[in-house]
């Protein structure tokens, strides 16, 4: 049900939906005379959104949001209701009728309530001061600004010009981003393949030697070793990580890891090495590229 | 009931309320029927496969030789480029050899058998689920390319081979006490299982079984069922020991116990194996116990008991923490024998105790050559070499804890690198040795492999309890909540969260130094009291709404009373 990156954009979808179809089903009651009164809607719409926000958008919102969008929930049946004087009316008078209790039934639900809500506020009081052990939220940015340069094994790189010296057509001339397209569906263990898929075989080698681990046999983040992890591993199958990027970005990251970042990237956490201790950037340039292959995203280019 | 529906106006609520059940059980009753024909046993015995499709088998090589051959290998042999980096080994497909089945001893797999586990991956192995990566039709087809071009000389004629019996699940035996204490019998007795499982179940009975390529192999830890390869992302079904008590698993020492037990036997036998594994809450997504970052440490009275079965020590539930191989600096752990260890945190006015607990088949303590090659120890074996072969000195089990050495400095989230700290922000690390030393280090980080971890000559942690039994660890650790020296040592404080990782050393896997099994950051928070407010307000608050309510009563009576 839930896209890793597209959540804003689902639940907006989600909501449209549910409200036309709430929408819908509302007029076509009253068409067949028997739309529902004011205030059992009010506190239907109240409890749909309520549950729709508690418990079914993923990632789950934090507290502080889930109280301002009811707030503004709140806020909006409200102004709804007290747009006319009829519907005010309606609203009202199951409300009035429990306070006066004017026939047994409402005597019974007003007997309930004035017994019920006492003890439920004397509950959220409690919870509300008794302490709490939750997980703190460390927030971090995932993808930050790139240096403008790296030095990587004593060479110094511009990852503004710099380029994938393994990115390239059978003539060796540098293959534009884009133009791989017509190698994604290529077996790279044919024997007398291009160069291009050659150096991708390379690079996946050295993928399945070190960073299947925790980027996963899919590239999808999950690894045998990513549940041990928080932050979890990248997911290179999402169009918000390596389509989104540069390859030299991704050069970048691959060579410094988790030490590079800059701190708003919480470097202290993240479980990433710094490959160029391991890996050669011949190396580290065939990974990259065997990610964008397998993914079959092509990298960002500098507009 | 007129006069109660009356509070709608009409009926009209009753009827939308009629129609959503109606719907909602519709929808149940469909699901239900779609389940239980799932669910239902192929009603033949046995089954002849026939041979698949040209068109699917070229169809499923594409899928093979871009998602499989990185560790299985361009000819199925189980080596591709990956192959080497782990253990367990990757399949090799050659010899129609394969593990999880439902089909008899030495036999093929069914083709369900092998969707099945293309599907739902190998929990515990480097093999993925491939659910939602793949489509069913792809998942069919690379299994039909694997089936026919990767299992060698396979013709799909004689009928000798190509027959396969499939088990008989008999009648499920639900989980009691009773059959659960029938299982341990047949497992301690008739099933022999207790020689290679081990008595608790830890897969510590026969530590030196190689599989049918010569590889070493361990049994199974039964208790972690998280971890078994058959158990299709549903740990707790008793169904999948059956299955593989019953078909045994091919290629290795696990034998089929359809001659020996009954079937009524095989699902006791099964029952007991899952009273084994501690029931936790699965992460659909890793398919092990959910991850909780925040270790609680409970206030008690008294000292820190010396002992695990103190009544202090069991009250407290033992929380899982997830380890991973250290594959950041050399020498990295590609095989991390150790993949979780389960903590417990107490303090009193004085000192935290920590209870460290994690499974490890073989006790080891550090030989004289294992010291001696430390300096030089190389991380990747040779070329051509399996990991799976390399053959270790003995080092020292142990296990440690690490906190930022001043935690209150940082701004969270903050903290030091979470391997050994850094050279900005140190770390106090407590480590113990199964040689029974405990030592406390200052670490400031390990970057290029060089571990800055120096040894600090005071000494406040102590280990008060230490013991090896029946392939598991205990160890308890305590140190005073503040000491001296607050440079180095961290220093405790009730309600805040303290950053803490935990590492674990497996000595016969030569781990050691930086090869380790490490956690993540996760917090450890001493609670604090209940705050007295807390039972005050929520009186006063209830006195309140009771006051509120009395007046509006009086004022509606009143108002009542007018209009007469």
């Amino acid at each position: 049900m839930w896209t890793e990156g597209y959540m804003p954009v689902q639940m907006l979808i989600h909501l449209t939906v549910m409200m036309a179809v709430y929408v819908g089903a509302n007029y076509f009651l009253k068409k067949i005379g028997k739309g529902i009164p004011a205030f059992p809607q009010a506190i239907l719409i109240w409890l749909g959104t309520y549950s729709y926000f508690k418990f079914a958008v993923a990632p789950p919102l934090p507290s502080t949001l889930l109280y301002t969008f009811m707030g503004l929930v709140t806020i909006v049946i409200f102004l709804f209701i007290s747009s006319t004087e009829q519907g005010w009316t309606d609203f009202k008078r199951p409300i009035l009728g429990t306070l006066m209790a004017v026939n047994p039934m409402y005597k019974g639900v007003r007997t309930f309530s004035f017994v019920v809500l006492p003890l439920l506020i004397g509950y959220g009081t409690y919870d509300f001061n008794v302490p709490k052990f939750d997980e703190p939220i460390d927030l971090r940015t995932v993808h930050p600004a790139p240096p403008a340069s790296t030095t990587v094994r004593g060479q110094n790189f511009t990852l503004q010009t710099a380029q994938n010296p393994y990115r390239v057509e059978d003539n060796g001339e540098y293959m534009e981003p884009g133009h791989e397209k017509k190698y994604f569906k290529s077996n790279v263990f044919e024997p007398n393949a291009p160069k291009y898929l050659q150096y991708v075989k390379e690079g996946g080698s050295i993928f399945f030697q070190n960073c299947h681990f925790c980027h996963g046999d899919n590239l999808n983040g999950r690894g045998m070793f990513a549940f041990a992890f928080v932050p979890i591993p990248a997911n290179f199958v999402d169009p918000g990580t390596l389509a989104q990027l540069q390859e030299t970005f991704v050069f970048w990251r691959i060579a410094k890891g988790g030490p590079g970042l800059p701190t708003e990237s919480a470097p202290w956490a993240s479980a990433m090495p710094p490959w160029e201790e391991h890996l050669t950037t011949d190396e580290i340039w065939k990974v990259s590229m065997f990610e964008y292959w397998h993914t079959e995203f092509f990298p960002r280019t500098w507009e | 009931m007129n006069k109660i529906f009356s509070v709608f106006n009409k009926m009209n609520a009753v009827v939308a309320l009629a129609v959503t059940f109606a719907i909602v059980a519709t929808g149940t009753l469909i699901l239900t029927t779609a389940q239980a024909a799932k669910d239902e046993k192929p009603a033949a015995a046995s089954v002849r496969p026939s041979k698949p499709a040209p068109a699917d088998i070229e169809a499923g090589k594409q899928v093979y030789f871009r998602k499989c051959v990185w560790c299985h290998g361009p000819e199925g042999a189980g080596d591709g480029p990956g192959a080497d980096r782990l253990w367990p080994r990757p399949r090799n497909f050659n010899q129609g050899t394969f593990k999880i089945r439902h089909t008899g001893s030495g036999e093929l797999p069914t083709k369900e058998d092998l969707v099945l586990t293309v599907t739902h991956g190998l929990p515990g192995s480097a093999m993925p689920s491939w659910e939602g990566v793949l489509t069913a039709q792809q998942i069919n087809q690379v299994v039909d390319f694997v089936t026919t071009d990767l299992v060698k000389d396979r013709s799909f004629q004689d009928a000798e081979n190509e027959e396969f019996n499939l088990i008989d699940f008999g009648k499920q035996i639900p989980s009691s006490e009773e059959s659960i204490k029938r299982g341990r019998e047949v497992y301690m007795n008739k099933g022999k299982c207790v020689e290679c499982h081990g008595e608790e179940g830890r897969g510590d009975g026969n530590k030196t079984q190689k599989d049918e390529w010569g590889f070493p192999i361990f049994p199974a830890d039964l208790q972690k069922c998280w971890n078994f390869r058959g158990n299709r992302e549903d740990p707790y079904n008793p169904k999948n020991i059956f299955r593989e008590v019953s078909t045994g698993l091919n290629g290795t020492p696990m034998p089929s116990f359809v001659d020996v037990l009954t079937p009524d036997q095989r699902w006791d036998v099964a029952n007991f194996v899952i009273s084994l594994c501690p029931k936790q809450k699965i992460d659909p997504l890793t398919a092990h116990p959910a991850m909780q970052v925040v270790v609680r440490s409970r206030n008690i009275e008294g000292d820190i008991p010396n002992n695990p079965e103190d009544p202090i020590w069991q009250k407290v539930d033992p929380q899982y923490i997830g380890l991973a191989g250290q594959i950041i600096h050399k020498p990295r752990n590609f095989v991390r024998l150790v993949d979780e260890v389960w903590v417990k945190s107490i303090f009193n006015g004085k000192e935290i105790g920590w209870y460290l607990e994690w499974n490890d088949r073989i006790k080891s303590v550090a030989t004289k050559e294992a010291v001696a090659q430390a300096a030089s120890f190389q991380e990747t074996p040779p070329e051509g070499q399996p990991i799976a072969l390399r053959e270790y000195p003995m080092f020292n089990d142990a296990v440690a804890i690490e906190f930022p050495s001043k935690w209150k400095e940082l701004t969270p989230p903050q903290k030091p690198r979470f391997v050994f700290g850094d050279a900005k922000h140190a770390i106090d690390l407590w480590k113990w040795e199964s040689d029974g030393t405990v030592q406390e280090y200052t670490g400031h980080g390990a970057m290029g492999g060089d571990l800055k971890l120096e040894a600090r000559p005071t000494q406040n942690v102590k280990a008060i309890f230490s013991e090896y039994k029946n392939g598991v660890w205990r160890v308890i650790l305590t140190r005073a909540l503040t000491t001296d020296d607050k440079e180095n040592a961290v220093q405790f404080e009730i309600g805040q969260y303290i950053p803490t990782v935990f590492f674990v050393w497996d000595g016969n896997n030569g781990d050691h130094g930086l090869k380790s099994s490490i956690s993540t950051w996760y917090y450890t928070i001493m609670e604090p009291p209940t705050p007295t407010k807390a039972y005050i307000y929520p009186f006063v608050a209830v006195i309140l709404v009771f006051g509120l309510e009395g007046w509006i009563l009086r004022k509606v009576n009143a108002a009542k009373q007018q209009r007469k």
